[in-house]
């Protein structure tokens, strides 16, 4: 490992309990004027969404005023999810209220985009709904680098420690998609960012400036876009990530799993070409193939999966209005 | 009626009236309580490994605003809220132990309107309760004069046998005017005795020198069923009232090979200690006798053991809780306990247990509270603590 990847590494990579005094975080936030909005995508998350608003609301808002607004963006759910959130006191939103003027489109990115324009927060923390494990540590142990160090704009989550333990080095434990797609992809265009230990953590905190001038793929490929995105604008230098133990979710199928890395290979060759990596690209399929077998004949079933984007934030007109005349 | 009476009465009159405006305050201060029931429900906390729960129990104690909480030799977390005058304490516990292994996947889920997942009913509601009381009165603006003393007592299930609790008030030397053991489930509980309670666990282990060709011969799971029919003969006499309840059987691990040990659960309640002395006597003979007709070796061990106690039904306190109750339109169930309560009314206190709310599935992994209830089951809590501190529940 290069000395500089090393320093990156112990200068930038933090442990949730090294936060563990929230109040002391709020004094530093409130001394630097800070303030967070806390936001969560949802589509479809009654079974999670009570507990993770519950929590989060009463512990840092209530019991120590660390998140200062808390909101709830969803794609339309058909179960309760609005429901269940709102009596738990968090703001519910639909996605499609927010800037109608730009249309609705369906996806997790799309309620990332829109919370920049609803939210106040000069830093968005980001947690995903169908955590069963929720602890304040997935928000706080994310905007503590932020509060704490003004040069960081962009803090990831990460989940097992990867140190040298007694019995041996313990792998990553990053997902499948991070170890066969990701992982293999950065190592071989983008070297850095492989000190990203999850670089597909649904969990993350950044500041309002960063994610205001970045285009935002609406469905699988956000994470991956912020990545590339703000490492070419900023350097790894930029990033920060914390480890937040243990985050028990939804295991996904591989059939699932395949069809996001689809949506992400397009984000990322997307990136490669305007980034100058790569010179020619070919008009790229938006038909994910795969085969069913059903007794003993083969299937082919195919879905259509396109990476539409949203402009950065900056370049929307009514967002600039409510900058400039709050 | 004496000047003193009239003058309770009236007291306890102005607090009656003050409970619909409590019950809806509790609602608005619910996160307070349901946050805590959620993260302390989480961590595992079987009998006699609660070590992790009490640790965060204690740390909410401190951040509640309590003067130097602690966790004593025995594992238990207390600590006290000092009372405008302080003479005395009212002690307000629950158990933290709960029934379910480490295994057990600890996770609870939050809907609208109920919390379901292993031990949110017992006890991670009512730990809550009592972890949350010092920010609770203070939200709701109220300051006892008695001092207020908090425990979250380890070791009161099973073989626990309420050792946690026990041991606390031994050590604990403070004038304790009352005390409320607060248990999650089922709302309307209303007990103010504990019943006298044998609990044993029966080990039967086929020896390797074991004839199998000998008449009669047979496996660890028929020789459990025999004798758990020869245990029910032993007559259960009504007056006083016994019980037997079996709870636990296990035996086997296959379908096609007969096991070699079992063991057997059992709880024996009666409002007759002699009557308890007498049914040990006769389960140690009924081993004895069995293990030699057999060839099988049984042995009983006795897991807890106590003796009845309690305070009247017309006890000022028991009056005063069934007189909350009535105002929250709680109907009371009158029930002996067989857990912490004994141990505070043995120490010499007068002391009721309440249930907070109404349950489904106890003891199962989707065990489930209901919210609703839930607000009225606090406030229940809260007026009688300040009935207490107003004289209110003394002879």
């Amino acid at each position: 490992m290069s000395k500089k990847k090393k320093q990156w590494l112990d200068r930038n990579t933090f442990h949730h309990g090294e936060f563990w005094d929230i109040l002391k975080l709020v004094e530093e936030k409130e001394k630097k004027g800070l303030s967070i909005s806390l936001c969560i995508p949802t589509l479809n998350e009654e079974k999670t969404i009570g507990k993770e608003v519950l929590i989060l609301r009463s512990e840092l808002m209530e019991r120590y005023p660390l998140i200062d607004e808390f909101a709830v963006i969803d794609s339309g759910s058909s179960d309760k999810t609005l429901e269940v959130a709102a009596s738990y006191g968090a703001d519910v939103y639909l996605a499609s209220d927010i800037l109608p003027e730009v249309g609705d489109k369906r996806g997790k990115g799309e309620n990332l985009w829109k919370a920049i324009h609803q939210l106040n927060g000069d830093v968005i923390c980001y947690v995903d709904a169908d955590i069963s494990n929720i602890h304040p540590r997935f928000v706080y142990g994310l905007v503590a680098p932020l509060i704490h160090r003004e040069e960081i704009h962009y803090v990831k989550a990460f989940y097992d420690r990867p140190l040298n333990y007694s019995s041996g080095l313990r792998s990553t434990g990053g997902g499948r998609v991070t170890e066969i797609l990701i992982r293999p992809l950065f190592s071989l265009f983008y070297p850095e960012l492989t000190n990203v230990i999850q670089p597909l953590s649904g969990e993350y905190a950044a500041r309002r400036e960063v994610l205001e001038i970045i285009p935002f793929p609406i469905g699988y490929g956000v994470e991956t876009s912020h990545l590339l995105d703000l490492y070419e604008k900023f350097g790894l230098d930029a990033f920060a990530q914390t480890d937040l133990d243990r985050r028990v979710h939804r295991n996904q199928t591989t059939n699932a799993l395949g069809k996001m890395s689809f949506g992400i290979l397009q984000t990322f060759f997307n990136r490669l070409h305007a980034q100058g990596k790569i010179d020619q690209m070919p008009n790229m399929e938006t038909f994910y193939r795969r085969f069913e077998v059903e007794d003993g004949v083969y299937n082919q079933l195919v879905q259509e999966v396109v990476e539409e984007e949203r402009p950065p934030m900056i370049e929307i007109e009514e967002y600039l209005n409510r900058v400039v005349s709050p | 009626m004496t000047i003193e009476t009239s003058t309770k009465e009236v007291s306890l009159e102005s607090l009656l009236k003050k409970i619909p405006k409590q019950r809806e305050r509790l609602r608005e201060f619910r996160e307070t309580y349901l946050t805590d029931a959620v993260l302390l429900g989480e961590i595992p906390s079987p009998t006699f490994g609660e070590q992790d729960r009490i640790r965060l129990a204690v740390d909410r104690f401190r951040e509640n605003g309590l003067e130097d909480p602690e966790i004593d030799e025995f594992g238990n977390a207390s600590g006290i809220l000092p009372g405008t005058e302080g003479g005395s304490s009212i002690l307000v516990m629950a158990h933290a132990d709960t029934v379910f292994s480490p295994e057990t996947r600890h996770v609870l889920n939050v809907g609208a309107d109920h919390i379901t997942g292993p031990g949110i009913a017992d006890n991670a509601i009512g730990l809550a309760a009592v972890v949350g009381l010092p920010k609770l009165l203070d939200q709701l603006g109220v300051r006892l004069k008695d001092d207020l003393l908090l425990l979250t007592n380890v070791r009161s299930l099973g073989r626990g046998n309420l050792e946690g609790a026990r041991s606390f008030l031994e050590t604990k030397q403070r004038p304790i005017r009352a005390g409320i053991c607060v248990e999650g489930a089922t709302q309307g509980r209303l007990s103010y005795s504990g019943i006298g309670a044998l609990r044993g666990e029966i080990t039967l282990q086929i020896p390797s020198s074991y004839d199998w060709n000998r008449f009669g011969a047979s496996g660890a799971i028929s020789h459990l069923t025999r004798f758990i029919n020869q245990i029910l003969e032993i007559p259960m006499p009504k007056e006083p009232m016994t019980r037997m309840t079996f709870g636990g059987l296990r035996c086997g691990s296959s379908f096609n090979t007969s096991p070699r040990r079992g063991s057997l659960r059992f709880e024996i309640t009666s409002e007759g200690d002699e009557i308890l002395n007498d049914m040990e006597k006769q389960v140690n003979e009924l081993c004895e006798q069995f293990s030699l007709e057999t060839g099988t070796q049984l042995e009983l061990e006795v897991v807890a053991k106590r003796q009845n106690c309690g305070i009247p039904f017309t006890h000022p306190l028991v009056k005063t809780t069934r007189a909350i109750m009535n105002e929250l339109g709680i109907t009371p169930n009158v029930d002996p306990s067989t857990g912490d309560l004994n141990s505070l009314i043995r120490a010499g206190h007068p002391g009721v247990t309440l249930g907070l709310t109404t349950a489904e599935n106890l003891r199962d992994e989707n065990e489930t509270i209901h919210l609703e209830p839930l607000y009225a089951g606090m406030a229940q809590l809260v007026s009688l603590l300040q009935a207490i501190d107003m004289g209110l529940c003394e002879s």
